[in-house]
């Protein structure tokens, strides 16, 4: 996608996202041809989608359809999508003598589809069985961010009925591209608490000046934006260079940074932050449950850590 | 010369020329053996032409991309064949003598410190400036001979070794701030001056103290024009947060995969572990996007602060967990193993210090990026 194309696709989307969420954002995807572009150059599609709808505060299923892209299947998704379970990106399927087991989470628009895609580990490898959505235990979520609107999915059923489908490429290759998403998302949403305390720090006046003139404040907001920006190198860095493990530095990154961003935001936005008067605790809300999702910064910091004790060496990264 | 090529090219000679390249001490390296070690290395990598790509020909280099410099300082580094800090002054000090000095001047002078035959320092702080750089007062005053300095510098890193310094002076008013600021390129063997060492906490003498009494400096050694020292000064600093800290960063991974192979096994806490290689790749990945501005011929400006806060924050959250991971080592070994683990970890203190405190990057994050204003 050259220059100006870009342009032309961020504009609209960035229409769409401001104006729409939930069903009305993913019909209004489909009609700027969000998929084929999602297909056709995923980097583009997904950078730009998420880190608006973080920005922005809006959700769609838009995360389906990146997946279901990863793994070869048909494309727009009619079905819906079965996510790992809080906090994990193991597959949400697992097989116990003769059933499938499910535990994960789904977006909203699962409540409204006939079957559902459930990625399941296998020997050595990942199956997906599409199952009824009458045979799943759907939870509709209000929890910490009720607007994200998901649903909490679990259940066992009989695996006779059913017929696995290979997917290819794997599992953790569709598990990084989600991984990036999300970290677009928490940059998107950490750059806008980082605006809305900016413009507060500016507008708020205390000691006969604005509070912004306080190096206390000053700092705090400095550090989010270096936290921000590290997330964000590493994001590009790992579309460079495809590898899992970039992806979920930057999904882990990106997590921890959005929560530092709400951390010292809040404390800049004092007490109008922590009222429903202003918009910083809907994203604040946010940011935590989608540090959660596809694998949190402290269970993917841990993770590698003990990836790079048992090898004892670094891989080599991000050549000049 | 593409990058490729010229990572291909130079990983042979160093593989073939490992045993000249070598430093010649045994043991735990004092900063003399380091310097010796840094001047032979620049001679051999000179000669072998590696050193002149990246560099314009008109002062001795060999033309091609900044990313060219940013390779051969980063494999040296990793390779343990210099230190660094003290490699890294030349990424600091030649685009000053290039943009700024007569090129008659900078022709001469820079293939000088590209081969090793001199060493240079950089005459900034003063006891009375630290953060405040603007508030400097060593004093130039113009007489018949040239300029006269009179004043004194402070942690001017490598004063004893160098052969020549880039001072700035004050030539305006003494509230002339900012604006009367001039900088000198100064012949360190000139009569009038005093270098002392000072010893630091982790060992080395790295810095000095070094006192100007009459020291008489020809008008051509000026660089730039009178007055316009402070944007000497500004220009220099994003090359010291660019590809000085790249150079920094491949050394910090060096570590950190020695710190994994020599921490006894269950010391590392593998979330701490898992951090400080997060920290060391956002880090990596941001100074990688800054080298490619630098070489796309981008003006660097204060966005570079935000690499200076990555590779402090990085640097010492690695050699906290060295103290962790390798206390017994770190607190009574008395082996050169030991001796070099606790001087790094020492070393590390000052990365928050040096180069602008952690407390001016915030500052100039909050007021150039964030435009939050003055903060006064």
């Amino acid at each position: 996608m050259d220059g100006e194309d870009r342009d032309v696709f961020a504009r609209s989307l960035r229409h769409a996202v401001e104006t729409h969420s939930g069903e009305p954002l993913d019909a209004a995807l489909l009609d700027l041809g969000w998929p084929d572009a999602l297909a056709e150059h995923t980097h583009e599609a997904v950078s730009i989608l998420f880190e608006l709808e973080g920005s922005a505060h809006a959700s769609s299923s838009a995360l389906d359809q990146v997946l279901a892209c990863s793994l070869g299947l048909e494309a727009p998704l009619s079905a819906g999508f079965v996510l790992p379970p809080l906090g994990r990106w193991c597959p949400p399927g697992e097989l116990d003598s003769g059933s499938l087991v499910i535990r994960g989470l789904g977006s909203a628009s699962l409540l409204a589809r006939e079957t559902a895609v459930v990625v399941t580990q296998a020997v050595n490898t990942e199956v997906a069985f599409l199952v009824p959505t009458p045979e799943l235990i759907l939870r509709p979520v209000r929890g910490m961010d009720p607007e994200l609107g998901l649903v909490e999915v679990s259940g066992t059923v009989a695996k006779g009925a059913l017929r696995p489908e290979v997917v290819s490429p794997s599992w953790p290759a569709a598990v990084a591209v989600a991984q990036l998403a999300m970290g677009h998302e928490l940059v998107g949403a950490a750059r806008t608490m980082l605006e809305l305390a900016r413009r507060h720090a500016l507008e708020r006046v205390q000691f006969g000046q604005p509070i912004s003139g306080f190096q206390a404040v000053r700092h705090r907001l400095a550090e989010t934006l270096v936290a921000i920006e590290s997330a964000d190198a590493v994001l590009s860095a790992a579309w460079e260079d495809g590898s899992p493990t970039s992806a979920s530095v930057a999904k882990a990154l990106a997590g921890r940074g959005a929560r530092t961003a709400a951390r010292h935001c809040q404390q800049v936005l004092a007490g109008i932050g922590f009222t429903t008067e202003h918009e910083f605790h809907l994203y604040a809300r946010r940011v935590l449950v989608l540090d959660e999702l596809f694998g949190s910064s402290r269970s993917l910091t841990r993770e590698l850590g003990a990836e790079l004790l048992a090898a004892r060496r670094l891989p080599p990264f991000a050549p000049l | 010369m593409e990058i490729d090529e010229f990572r291909r090219s130079l990983d042979d000679w160093l593989d073939q020329h490992e045993h000249v390249l070598a430093a010649d001490h045994a043991g735990t390296d004092t900063l003399d053996d380091q310097m010796a070690q840094l001047a032979k290395v620049k001679r051999l990598t000179y000669e072998a032409g590696f050193m002149r790509w990246g560099w314009p020909e008109r002062v001795g280099g060999l033309g091609g991309s900044t990313l060219l410099r940013a390779y051969l300082g980063e494999t040296l580094t990793s390779r343990g064949l210099v230190e660094p800090g003290i490699y890294s002054l030349t990424e600091v000090l030649a685009p000053t003598m290039i943009d700024y000095a007569s090129p008659e001047l900078a022709a001469t002078m820079v293939p000088r410190l590209l081969r090793g035959d001199e060493t240079w320092c950089q005459g900034f702080s003063e006891p009375g400036t630290g953060s405040n750089l603007a508030s400097l007062s060593c004093r130039a005053t113009r007489t018949g001979d040239g300029w006269s300095v009179t004043g004194q510098k402070v942690w001017t890193s490598l004063a004893q070794y160098a052969d020549r310094c880039v001072l700035l002076t004050r030539t305006g008013g003494a509230d002339s701030a900012h604006r009367g600021i001039t900088a000198l390129f100064i012949d360190m063997h000139s009569p009038g001056i005093v270098v002392r060492p000072i010893e630091t906490m982790h060992g080395a003498p790295e810095f000095s103290e070094v006192f100007f009494d009459g020291v008489v400096v020809p008008f051509d050694r000026t660089l730039g024009e009178e007055g316009q020292g402070w944007s000497v000064a500004m220009d220099l600093l994003p090359y010291e947060r660019s590809t000085a800290l790249w150079h920094r960063a491949a050394y910090l991974q060096e570590r950190l995969q020695g710190l994994l192979q020599a921490a006894p096994p269950g010391e590392l806490d593998p979330a701490d572990v898992g951090e400080v290689a997060q920290l060391l790749y956002a880090l990596r990945t941001r100074s990688r996007s800054t080298q490619r501005r630098l070489a796309a011929g981008e003006r660097l400006g204060p966005e570079t602060s935000i690499d200076k806060v990555l590779v402090a924050t990085a640097e010492q959250a690695l050699f906290d967990l060295v103290a962790d991971g390798l206390a017994a080592s770190v607190d009574l070994g008395d082996d050169p193993a030991s001796e070099r683990w606790r001087r790094e970890f020492l070393y590390s203190r000052a990365a928050t210090i040096y180069g602008g405190t952690a407390e001016i990057q915030r500052n100039i994050i909050a007021r150039r990026l964030l435009d939050l204003g003055t903060d006064r």
